[in-house]
């Protein structure tokens, strides 16, 4: 046998030759230091190739589930929402407005759109992300005024002689057109007692202008109130204290895109205003739903969960941080935290889907 | 989806996306096209799934590559502002500017070379690449070993370009 020529080097190399020429091929190398030279030399180059073609990769991605597959079955789960949902995220959304907007109630539009800013399910988990940053603030008041009002779904009775109610009013008659038009029976309940909600909550404010008092720094600690304090903190502080951004600065803190559940909208991207990192994805499911998606690099993430306990952080902290362990998940670079007024199970099929966010 | 096809998906998108990302250069395009090949295979049911998969996504990859370049041609019409530099950290620029060396140099390559040593890269036997490429068989160790060569030297070649431009 003469000299082998690189295509055949390659092809043995490549294990793609056929048993018959190999045999012939590994008997001349053996006796022909020569081409055993060049056996090396090839080696080294498929190396080489193989590297380089390996510095032409997109940053690693999860796979995304089988097209056509995508967002069939979940939406029936989304259907399952709790009135109790509704009443926080409005009340959420008008405390919301409120602090926002000072004593301006012509704000509708703010309190329209942070209505579903703010879903937060009262018996839902949370994402210790977020809460992080605000595990220690107060002001539960919101919620569990929600809570009140969604168990009697009642409106209370109103003062004509107190103006901004009867803004509330028109503003719930707003809230109800816009409802009807999407899913007008459905609703039909809900939107009773976000009525109330409203009208309660404005009431609350208006007679009391300093903050209301926080009752769990009087009550004794509960467990339940230890939740409802967290998750209201975390809701109210997100709407509120998150500013929105543009998609670049959030793949610049991100180092990569920030990631979604394909095929919904992108509501708003958001920072956390403890420059930890933390980008929000906030996601419309429908339109009063929204998820939200608390994502952050993985490194940025291990460092904070190293902190966390060692800055004497309280125990409610590390419950938080135990809760969301469920509803975590890495997605390329980044740990993904989900939040939203869906079950838990639906949550965590919402989480499996979510991939790199397309323009 | 049936449950073969339903396997493949999961075995083979990432390589897919990857052959597509280094024919588009854009990884959300990839995803796209890639995803988009499995929706035609789920209408068209082909009996090589794997094979069929890679040749439409070559397909879409060069007709995606036609309307970028018409595009190209568009835009450097209404040339405007160059896109804004990322604070990207170090690491990150640095793999950022080998992927454009490693880009520039597969573009050195013959379209034949380039292709056979991409299916090669993503997994393709020598018998699937002689298939799609219409090369034959016993060609194919002869092909990937100059489309390595050049990769190489074309890669080497642009590093040193940058050196001299550097100082």
């Amino acid at each position: 046998m003469s000299h082998v020529d690189e295509g055949t080097l390659h092809a043995y190399l490549d294990g793609e030759q056929l048993p018959a020429e190999r045999a012939l091929l590994e008997a001349h190398v053996a006796e022909c230091p020569a081409c055993r030279a060049r056996l090396d030399e090839e080696r080294a180059l498929i190396e080489r190739a193989s590297h380089l073609l390996g510095l032409a990769q997109a940053p690693e991605r999860a796979a995304p589930p089988p097209p056509l597959h995508q967002l069939r079955h979940p939406r029936l789960a989304w259907r399952l929402r709790m009135p109790l949902a509704w009443a926080a995220t409005v009340v959420l959304a008008i405390g919301v407005g409120y602090y926002l907007g000072g004593t301006s109630f012509r704000s509708a539009p703010l309190a329209d759109s942070s209505a579903t800013l703010t879903t937060v399910r009262p018996t839902d988990s949370f994402t210790p992300i977020a809460a992080f940053a605000y595990g220690d603030r107060d002001s539960i008041a919101p919620t569990r005024r929600a809570n009140e009002a969604g168990h009697t779904g009642k409106a209370p009775a109103r003062t004509p002689a107190e103006p901004p109610i009867i803004v509330d009013g028109a503003l719930a008659e707003r809230e109800q057109v816009a409802d009807q038009r999407v899913a007008p029976k459905a609703r039909a309940d809900s939107v009773a007692a976000q009525a109330g909600v409203v009208a309660i909550d404005r009431r609350l404010e208006l007679r009391a202008p300093t903050p209301a008092p926080v009752p769990s720094a009087a009550a004794p600690p509960s467990p339940a109130r230890a939740e409802a304090d967290l998750r209201a903190a975390r809701g109210r502080l997100v709407a509120t204290e998150w500013p929105i951004i543009q998609r670049q600065p959030a793949r610049e803190m991100l180092g990569t895109d920030p990631v979604g559940v394909p095929g919904l909208a992108v509501r708003e991207m958001r920072r956390s205003p403890a420059g930890d990192g933390v980008v929000l994805v906030e996601q419309q499911l429908d339109s009063t739903t929204v998820i939200q998606l608390f994502q952050r690099r993985v490194e940025a993430d291990r460092a904070a969960r190293d902190a966390a306990p060692a800055a004497g952080a309280p125990a409610l902290r590390r419950q938080l941080y135990a809760e969301t362990e469920r509803l975590a998940r890495f997605v390329g670079s980044l740990r993904v935290e989900i939040a939203g007024p869906l079950p838990e199970d639906s949550l965590n099929k919402l989480l499996e889907q979510v991939q790199p966010i397309r323009r | 989806m049936p449950e073969d096809l339903a396997e493949i998906y999961r075995s083979t998108y990432r390589v897919l996306v990857r052959f597509l990302y280094r024919k588009v250069w854009d990884a959300e395009r990839a995803e796209d096209l890639a995803q988009e090949a499995f929706a035609r295979a789920l209408v068209h049911k082909p009996e090589k799934a794997r094979a069929w998969l890679f040749v439409v996504a070559a397909n879409m990859a060069r007709d995606e590559a036609r309307r970028a370049a018409r595009e190209r041609r568009h835009l450097t019409l209404l040339k405007s502002e160059p896109e804004v530099v990322s604070r990207a950290p170090e690491d990150e620029i640095d793999a950022d500017a080998k992927r454009v060396r490693v880009r520039v140099a597969l573009d050195q390559l013959t379209p034949r070379d380039r292709e056979a040593l991409l299916l090669w890269d993503a997994g393709m036997s020598y018998d699937e690449i002689a298939a799609q490429t219409g090369l034959a068989r016993g060609a194919i160790g002869t092909t990937l070993a100059r489309a390595r060569r050049r990769l190489v030297e074309a890669f080497e070649a642009g590093s040193e370009e940058q050196h001299v431009a550097r100082g």
